[in-house]
C-alpha cells in the first residue's frame, strides 16, 4: 500500500487542498482522497506534487513497510 | 462538491424509477380475479377508480419532479459551463471525470454497478422463464435492478465524500 505525507507537507507550506489542487490541476477532492489513502496517484500526479511540495517524490510516498520510522 | 448535481443525479433517477413503479402498478393491476372451487365461489374485485386515481397523481407528480430536474440540471449548466449535462445524453451523466482521483472514484462504483448487473439481470432472466409471473412482477423486476444500480453507485460514490474537510 502506498503511504504519503501530502497533508504533512501541505500543512507545512500552509496551504489548503483547493489549493494544492490548483497548483496541480486537480480537484480538491482528489488530494482529500490521497491524503486519506483512497487513492494512489500516477506517477505524474505524485511528480507534480512533489514539485509543487518541494521536496523529493521519495519524500512524499513510499511504500507500507518500507519506512524505518513505521517499522 | 458535495451538491454537486451529478452527485445527485442517481437519487433523481431513483425517484423517476419509483413513480414509474407507481405508474406500471396503476395501468397494469386492474384486479378481475374469479376463484371457483370446492370451497370458495368467486368474486371479482375492480379498483378502476383508484388506478386512475393512482395513474392521474403519478402523472401529475412525474412531471413536477420533471420540471424540477430540468430546473436544476438548468441551474448546473449555467454554474458549470464546463461540465455541462445533456438531458438526452447517452453517456450517463453522473460519472465523475474531471481527474484521475474522481475518474477513480467513478471506476470503483461502476465496477461495483457492472458486478450487480451480471448477477441480477440473469436472475431476472431466469426467474422470468422459469415461473409463470405476471407482466407486472417482471416490470418490477427490471425497475428494482435499474433503482439497484443507481442505489449501489450512488452510496460508493457518496462513501468517499463522507466527512469532507479541507
Amino acid at each position: 500500500m502506498l503511504r504519503n505525507r501530502v497533508k504533512e507537507m501541505r500543512a507545512r507550506h500552509s496551504l489548503t487542498q483547493s489549493d494544492l489542487g490548483k497548483q496541480v490541476d486537480v480537484t480538491r477532492q482528489t488530494i482529500a482522497f490521497i491524503e486519506k489513502g483512497e487513492f494512489s496517484p500516477s506517477i505524474t500526479l505524485s511528480l507534480k506534487l512533489a514539485k509543487a511540495l518541494q521536496v523529493d517524490v521519495n519524500e512524499l510516498f513510499w511504500l507500507e513497510g518500507e519506512k524505518e520510522d513505521e517499522k | 462538491m458535495k451538491n454537486d448535481f451529478r452527485l445527485t443525479y442517481p437519487l433523481w433517477m431513483m425517484a423517476f424509477i419509483i413513480m414509474l413503479g407507481v405508474l406500471a402498478f396503476g395501468l397494469n393491476s386492474p384486479i378481475t380475479e374469479f376463484v371457483n372451487t370446492h370451497n370458495e365461489t368467486s368474486f371479482t374485485i375492480k379498483l378502476e377508480a383508484l388506478e386512475g386515481f393512482i395513474v392521474l397523481c403519478t402523472i401529475i407528480l412525474y412531471f413536477t419532479l420533471l420540471a424540477i430536474f430540468l430546473v436544476r440540471l438548468n441551474k448546473h449548466n449555467k454554474e458549470n459551463p464546463a461540465q455541462k449535462i445533456s438531458p438526452f445524453a447517452i453517456r450517463p451523466p453522473e460519472y465523475l471525470e474531471q481527474d484521475e482521483g474522481m475518474t477513480f472514484i467513478t471506476r470503483k462504483a461502476v465496477q461495483k454497478v457492472y458486478s450487480f448487473i451480471t448477477f441480477a439481470l440473469p436472475f431476472l432472466a431466469t426467474f422470468a422463464i422459469v415461473l409463470p409471473v405476471p407482466r407486472l412482477l417482471i416490470i418490477y423486476g427490471i425497475l428494482a435492478i435499474a433503482f439497484g444500480q443507481y442505489w449501489i453507485y450512488y452510496t460508493e460514490v457518496r462513501k468517499h465524500f463522507k466527512g469532507e474537510t479541507e
